[in-house]
């Protein structure tokens, strides 16, 4: 008997199904990794799961039991817990106090901690979860913040225990007393969700692993089938229906080099550790790599100015590392951003601001004397519209009112419009419909022929290889190999993606 | 001759603040009889002191000047995201150094007076310039400081004008500065109207604040939907990081916004200082700042709306006198009911824009 079943779960946002008929159980004494890119649905599915987002349809069984999951205090009274990847703790509180909180015991209103104080004691206990209760929670480090949020669920009896890429913010050492726990919690019976972008992680601790992409279920493994590449050929792969016709690459001069690029991480640890690459005129340079290997820091580095340890980067043979966004933009640099809601759209915005953001700024949409010129604006919006099939009622319309894929194209069509040198696109086709999805890989084909020097950055690795002319796989901070699409196989780039291939 | 076009969506977004408006005047009517007056004869009160003599309704619209460039100062620095609470340090500042220019400065008229309007401008925007660059160098939030520099420049006003400025003795007990000259006062307008036919007795103040607020109002509607800079505002009061990544300096721009909002706010004693009193004291109302904070919310940051809700929240201070006056129902249910307005304005804005997006998906579609 599952501990916890959800059946043919459907969640669909505007111009994106994030889950779709996905189906997904839970044993007790196991731990169930969940692996997937981002924006693959995973994230959306445990909301359901905890209450956090409704499903459009789709059944919850708790011990074959349907359930209805309004909120979280739904979940927690089912036995479901969550850890998320950013702690819900008070900082001046102790560790005591954060537990209890929110189950607080009293008496005529005067709390009582004494027995709470016992009845964590021996949850500590049981699962090799020691911390000091008196201790205020912003004195703690992040590995035991993390154990007080797994004895605050456990202290609400959860049974079910998400935990939400909780080791993204852990030491190699704090990882392992982790799965320690984790270990104790199975021989107790407890079913565990494991959400992590760390292969070797999922494969040391996880009896069953379900793989999701783009918001359906592709296949869940026993750990025994389980290994490293295929995993991540299930991740990335995507049936082969979109063949790009291209003609060969006829590269011109180096338009960006990126000399030993060192950069520190939030956190503090070497994200960066010396990146190398050369992108050259006409030509698409892939980075393949599995997501949190320092990608998204490599095109920030080159996108704004940011406070880097080591290196340079060139356009054209000038460094740029002292130039702001605007001077960037004014120098050819384009940018398609990974998330363009967060980077990209101003979304209550009429598309033809949209269109023109980034080059807003000069003729001909703004006079000499900085009045925006309206027609200009809106003619060459509707130009963009035309020639990118952007699907929108008229230009004048808010952005938000437009599906993903459609953003996406007005994101795209606004880049290339600018007639950048380099382009850098960052996941281009994420969470976008087929459609657009073929859209956007001819014009970045289109672009590359033009003589436009192409960055492309994507966890997809059929995207990758049909795309570029050549890759560098990413894996922890550098560049570990450069490969050529034509005598590579899907198989070879996944191995060197996952680490499982040392560059020789 | 531009054509105004007005489409649906125009039209339902302007539903928000009439709802409001109606559902607060139940509201009142029901206080009303619960407090055992007749609405007829809290209507007729309302009515009688806001509109029942050419003066009152000259009245709303003399109290709605301090009002409008309260709204709009506030209004223009959320355009960009900032929020700014100091308007009222930055008039009572603005207005001092205004007034300095006016009593210590020799002019014709032609000149002194734009030189007064700027140097109050002037005032009010350095009161706002130490919480601006506290802001965008150490994050440190504008509501804390501007609140902290509106206690200052109260302090620092009451100072001024009872030592170094002050100008007592002659002819009050009131501290105060000297007299602003002739050549700086406002001169009131009544006469232009009786010429059209609008018999505007001399006890209102119908002055040159008039004339400043309709330009300030098409300057700012100009800076905000017709200049670059002020499209960068909009941006960046949308979205920080998308404005960022378009190339817009956002530092730049937030100072930028929120010193001309002190500019504006330097404006709202204007009225009481030159043309009512002629001399400076920390006594002139306060409190205007913070009202501007609901003007400009109400009149959903546009300058326009900030045009409908300062003559709104007018009416209703002249409405709340009337009320005390000729019923038995206490002026302050008037507090109570601009809060109500603002409170339903908000929520049926969140519906009538939630409702917006859904049809303008489907449209999309």
């Amino acid at each position: 008997m599952a501990l916890l079943e959800m059946e043919e779960i459907t969640k669909v946002f505007p111009g994106v199904r994030a889950n779709d008929k996905i189906s997904f159980d839970l044993k007790a004494g196991e731990v169930h990794a969940l692996v997937g890119e981002n924006g693959a649905g995973k994230t959306t599915l445990m909301k359901i799961l905890y209450g956090l987002q409704k499903p459009d349809s789709g059944t919850i069984y708790l011990k074959d039991q349907p359930i209805t999951i309004k909120n979280p205090r739904d979940a927690i009274n089912h036995g479901i817990g969550m850890v998320h990847q950013h702690f819900m703790l008070v900082p001046p509180f102790t560790v005591l106090e954060n537990i209890i909180l929110g189950a607080e015991t009293h008496t005529a209103g005067v709390l009582t901690m004494d027995k709470p104080a016992g009845q964590v004691q021996t949850i500590m206990e049981e699962n090799g979860l020691l911390v000091d209760l008196t201790m205020h929670v912003e004195d703690l480090p992040v590995g035991i913040q993390q154990r007080v949020e797994i004895l605050k669920i456990l202290y609400r009896g959860a049974e079910s225990l998400v935990f939400d890429e909780p080791t993204a913010v852990l030491t190699p050492q704090e990882v392992e007393d982790l799965f320690k726990t984790f270990r104790k919690m199975k021989e107790q019976g407890k079913g565990i969700i494991f959400i992590s972008h760390k292969l070797d992680e999922v494969l040391e601790i996880a009896d069953r692993i379900t793989v999701i992409r783009r918001g359906k279920v592709i296949k869940t493994l026993d750990r025994k089938e389980a290994n490293k590449s295929l995993i991540a050929e299930l991740m990335v792969g995507k049936p082969v229906f979109l063949k790009v016709e291209k003609k060969p690459a006829s590269p011109g001069k180096v338009i960006l080099e990126v000399k030993d690029l060192g950069r520190k991480s939030e956190r503090g640890h070497m994200i960066l550790n010396g990146v190398n690459l050369k992108v050259r005129a006409g030509e698409i340079y892939g980075v393949a790599g599995v997501e949190g290997n320092g990608q998204t820091e490599l095109v920030q580095s080159l996108a704004e100015k940011v406070k880097l340890e080591s290196g340079d980067i060139l356009v054209e043979g000038e460094s740029i590392l002292n130039w702001d966004v605007r001077k960037r933009r004014e120098n050819g640099l384009g940018h398609i951003p990974e998330d363009r809601h967060k980077f990209g759209l101003l979304l209550p915005f009429p598309l033809a601001k949209n269109i023109v953001l980034g080059k807003h700024h000069l003729p001909p949409f703004v006079t000499e004397l900085q009045v925006m010129d309206a027609k200009a604006i809106r003619s060459y919006s509707r130009e963009t519209i035309e020639s990118f099939d952007i699907r929108t009622p008229s230009e004048m319309t808010p952005a938000n009112a437009l599906s993903g894929g459609n953003q996406q194209k007005v994101i795209v069509a606004r880049e290339l419009r600018f007639e950048p040198k380099l382009l850098m696109a960052a996941q281009p086709t994420r969470g976008v419909d087929v459609g657009a999805t073929e859209f956007i890989y001819k014009q970045l084909v289109a672009a590359r022929d033009q003589g436009k020097a192409v960055l492309l950055v994507s966890a997809d690795l059929d995207e990758i290889l049909s795309l570029s002319d050549r890759i560098g796989v990413f894996f922890k901070g550098v560049i570990i190999k450069e490969l050529d699409p034509a005598e590579t196989t899907k198989e070879e780039v996944g191995l060197y993606m996952t680490g499982e291939q040392e560059s020789a | 001759m531009p054509k105004i076009k007005i489409n649906k969506y125009q039209v339902y977004e302007l539903l928000s603040p009439i709802i409001g408006f109606i559902a607060s005047v139940i509201v009142l009517l029901i206080i009303v009889i619960l407090v055992g007056e007749s609405p007829a004869k809290a209507v007729g009160a309302i009515y009688k002191f806001t509109m029942g003599t050419t003066a009152r309704l000259a009245t709303v619209f003399s109290i709605a000047f301090p009002l409008f460039f309260a709204g709009l100062a506030v209004a223009l620095a959320f355009r960009a995201g900032v929020f700014n609470i100091g308007a009222e340090g930055q008039y009572f500042i603005g207005g001092l150094v205004g007034a300095m220019a006016g009593i210590y400065l020799k002019l014709p008229p032609v000149i002194h007076i734009p030189v007064v309007i700027i140097f109050s401008m002037i005032g009010g925007a350095l009161w706002a310039l130490i919480p601006a660059i506290l802001k965008v160098t150490k994050g440190i939030h504008e509501v804390i400081s501007t609140i902290m520099f509106n206690n200052i420049a109260l302090a620092l006003v009451n100072y001024l004008v009872n030592g170094p400025l002050s100008g007592r003795g002659t002819s009050s007990l009131e501290p105060q500065t000297h007299e602003i000259q002739a050549t700086a006062q406002f001169g009131k307008l009544n006469s232009l109207f009786r010429v059209i036919g609008w018999n505007v007795p001399d006890h209102v103040y119908l002055d040159y604040s008039l004339i400043l607020a309709i330009i300030m109002g098409l300057l700012v509607w100009f800076l905000l939907f017709r200049l670059r800079y002020g499209f960068e505002i909009r941006a960046v009061g949308t979205s920080i990081d998308v404005s960022h990544y378009a190339g817009i300096r956002v530092s730049r721009v937030q100072v930028g916004a929120f010193l001309m909002s002190g500019a504006i706010a330097g404006l709202i004693g204007m009225q009481e200082i030159f043309a009512i009193r002629r001399f400076y004291t920390f006594e002139i109302a306060s409190g205007l700042g913070f009202e501007g904070i609901a003007i400009a919310l109400i009149g959903k940051n546009s300058p326009l709306g900030v045009v409908f809700a300062s003559i709104l929240f007018a009416f209703l201070k002249q409405a709340g006198y009337g009320l005390q006056l000729f019923t038995s129902v206490p002026n302050a249910v008037i507090y109570l009911i601009t809060g109500l307005m603002i409170l339903f304005i908000v929520v049926i804005d969140e519906v009538m824009t939630r409702y917006i997006r859904a049809l303008r998906k489907k449209e999309a579609v």
